[in-house]
């Protein structure tokens, strides 16, 4: 068995994709498997593979020309998705996929496809999800918000927000993968990494108030319907953990 | 009592949610707008959620009063002019920052701006207009608006909150005018249809000059539906065909003065996001199938998107209306609410589901499984080759467990462990399915 690794990204997934193909060892005699690789087996080669972007870019149009753009879709949500295989489930779903073709994603009853759907859809509810729960605080002009996903999702917030505020300075931090989408006033916004340093000066933001935080909270408290309280509806909409960054219930 | 402008901005919405928060049309949905350079906020069709208040209702739109102050006196409205209660009234400025600044946060998707009436039905609704004239054009919000219109007030001012506002909608509150008379003194059932009509009919013609069809989008599965409440035989038996190309005119109703306007003003999006109404239960005697019949009544005649149902919570005391102790029909609401989903998702009619002889939902079953027991003659059904219909009422299928299951038979047989993944319920569904004529 050989063993194709690569890091946690799209382009090195990708390529990691495109290398176990063309390594041309057969299908059933690789497995792909993300960084880091904390137990290495017996009797497997490993093969580290680097991002490279022109196998990226062949192996994204293949999926759309050849497959469909649904299966494109499906496959960009499963590898921002959280699933410790989902490297491999990618790799089975587009070796079908290859084969039969733009009717790919309607064959459910195949585990390979049902599978790809199913991370594909963890990522998009999360990312709806933190659409409507990521709250932004006012520091210095920029709102600044941070959100710890499960899944890989602050682009896909982003691109939301982009649309929603293309006027406005704001930035969006994932605080466990320490990436940041940053968008500048009337700019497309772009993606970066974060050292400690920064982070630590950036999650000072978080305990920033201002007159429409305690307005919000007023707001929030007043709503609510004393004679239909129902916490077990509240926690069924919204789960405890997505409100660790929210501002009503950081007081 | 302390005067509007003593109070802090605090204060003022603290007393404005408060009296705002019993209405409960709080969806973003049904407009679809993306972003402009220079504005704030697009529109999102299916609607977003931001909170989740301690009810578990959903907080999707910043839900306030533009003023408590009124002169009606409604029996079951906190507001109402008889109930002692600290008043306050916002000034548009104030509205228009507390919009922006929120929805700047992602607290909310925008505005829900209900009112009092204060002084008269037409200086009420002027300052409404005024306030969502500032916000789209000075404060250049273009984010998501839901705005009451006023019973009684003029028509130029309704249609002028027609072009500012995604929603607007007039609460029909009871649905029979006996009932009406008792409890809302003030008002009367045409003072309200009138306008909802007007409003349709301006929507339907908008929506022709803008090159679609003149009824508003509804679920896609509906196309599939042949008993749909939506369907073009159903429609035309209730007087208002599908596709009518010039509804106002052959209907002999009047639409708001557009001609005015110019022309351009037709291609101007009035009301994108459709009508709603709502209706209290709980508080008058009606039964569950008067008030579906209703429902029905509404989407078919006069296109609402949406009618909502507001449990009675009782907060005043009067003669005409149940006891303060009585128990908040929270069930009863639930149940409506799932044969309204029944209505516009799964092709259930009204009659379907209750009748002058079963005049209330069962408390124990939900209103489809309720319908399967009733009908075990049609189940169990095939899951490899009945129709989509068929499958939409097998309780435990939704509209989209039935969609997968129709795409993906094609390719292949399907068992109940493929359905599991799917998304259906099987816990409520294996009872009236077979997989290649096995059940489970």
């Amino acid at each position: 068995m050989t063993v194709f690794t690569c890091k946690d990204s799209f382009e090195a997934m990708m390529t990691c994709i495109y290398a176990a193909w063309a390594s041309g060892i057969g299908h059933d005699d690789v497995r792909l498997q993300l960084e880091p690789v904390f137990q290495r087996e017996l009797f497997c080669t490993y093969v580290h593979v680097e991002a490279d972007v022109q196998k990226t870019e062949k192996v994204v149009s293949a999926i759309q020309k050849k497959i469909s753009y649904e299966a494109y879709r499906q496959v960009f949500l499963a590898s921002v998705s959280c699933g410790e295989d989902r490297l491999d489930a990618i790799y089975r779903f587009l070796v079908l996929g290859f084969s039969v073709g733009a009717k790919l994603t309607g064959m459910l009853f195949r585990p390979e496809v049902m599978w790809v759907l199913e991370l594909s859809r963890k990522a998009a509810n999360e990312a709806n999800f933190f659409r409507e729960f990521t709250r932004f605080a006012l520091a210095d002009g920029i709102y600044v918000a941070h959100i710890e996903p499960k899944c890989n999702i602050v682009a896909v917030t982003a691109e939301h927000f982009a649309d929603r505020m293309p006027s406005a300075r704001w930035m969006i931090i994932d605080d466990q993968r320490r990436i940041a989408a940053v968008h500048p006033a009337d700019c497309p916004f772009y993606m970066t990494e974060l050292s400690g340093e920064e982070l630590r000066r950036l999650k000072e933001t978080e305990a920033e108030k201002d007159a429409y935080t305690g307005l919000w909270i007023e707001f929030f408290q007043t709503t609510g319907i004393e004679a239909r309280k129902n916490p077990g509806c509240q926690r069924n909409h919204m789960p405890l953990w997505y409100r660790r960054h929210m501002t009503e219930f950081l007081v | 009592m302390k005067i509007a402008s003593e109070l802090s901005l605090q204060e003022k919405l603290h007393i404005l949610a408060d009296g705002a928060k019993y209405d409960v049309a709080c969806t973003s949905s049904g407009a679809d707008r993306r972003g402009r350079k220079g504005c704030l906020g697009n529109a999102v069709a299916a609607g977003i959620c931001h909170s989740f208040a301690s009810d578990g209702r959903c907080i999707s739109l910043l839900k306030i009063l533009l003023t408590n102050h009124c002169i009606y006196d409604c029996k079951y409205c906190i507001n109402r002019c008889t109930n002692d209660i600290a008043r306050a009234a916002f000034t548009p400025r104030e509205v228009c920052e507390l919009t922006t600044e929120f929805y700047r946060r992602n607290y909310i998707e925008g505005l829900f701006l209900s009112s009092g009436v204060w002084n008269s039905p037409a200086f009420t609704m002027e300052r409404l207009c005024e306030t969502l004239y500032l916000l789209r054009n000075v404060y250049h919000f273009n984010g998501y608006i839901h705005v009451k219109a006023i019973p009684g007030a003029p028509d130029e001012l309704l249609a002028a909150a027609g072009y500012l506002a995604d929603r607007m909608s007039i609460n029909l509150e009871l649905p029979t005018g006996e009932s009406m008379k008792k409890l809302a003194p003030n008002k009367n059932h045409n003072m309200i249809l009138r306008p909802m009509r007007m409003m349709a009919d301006t929507i339907a013609q908008h929506r022709l000059a803008a090159g679609k069809s003149a009824q508003m989008e509804r679920s896609r599965s509906n196309r599939y539906l042949t008993g749909s409440i939506f369907s073009k035989e159903r429609l035309e038996q209730t007087g208002r065909v599908a596709g009518n190309t010039q509804p106002a005119k052959t209907q002999g109703t009047k639409t708001y003065a557009l001609q005015k306007m110019g022309k351009t003003e037709w291609k101007q999006p009035f009301v994108p996001a459709g009508q709603s109404t709502q209706m209290i239960i709980g508080a008058t005697p009606e039964t569950d199938y008067h008030l579906l019949r209703t429902t029905q009544y509404l989407y078919q005649n006069y296109d609402l998107k949406r009618v909502f149902y507001s449990a009675y919570v009782p907060l005043n005391e009067d003669g005409a209306l149940p006891a303060p102790d009585t128990p908040v029909p929270l069930l009863r609401e639930h149940r409506l609410y799932q044969a309204d989903w029944l209505l516009r998702f799964y092709g259930f009619s009204a009659d379907e589901l209750l009748s002058e002889q079963r005049p209330n939902f069962n408390e124990e079953l939900d209103p489809k499984c309720d319908w399967a027991l009733r009908h075990l003659e049609r189940f169990p059904v095939e899951v490899n080759t009945a129709q989509y219909e068929t499958l939409l009422r097998v309780p435990g299928v939704g509209p989209k467990s039935a969609l997968r299951i129709v795409q993906s038979r094609r390719y292949g047989k399907l068992d109940f462990a493929h359905l599991k993944r799917m998304g259906v319920v099987l816990k409520r569904a294996h009872y009236f399915l077979t997989c290649d004529g096995k059940m489970m």
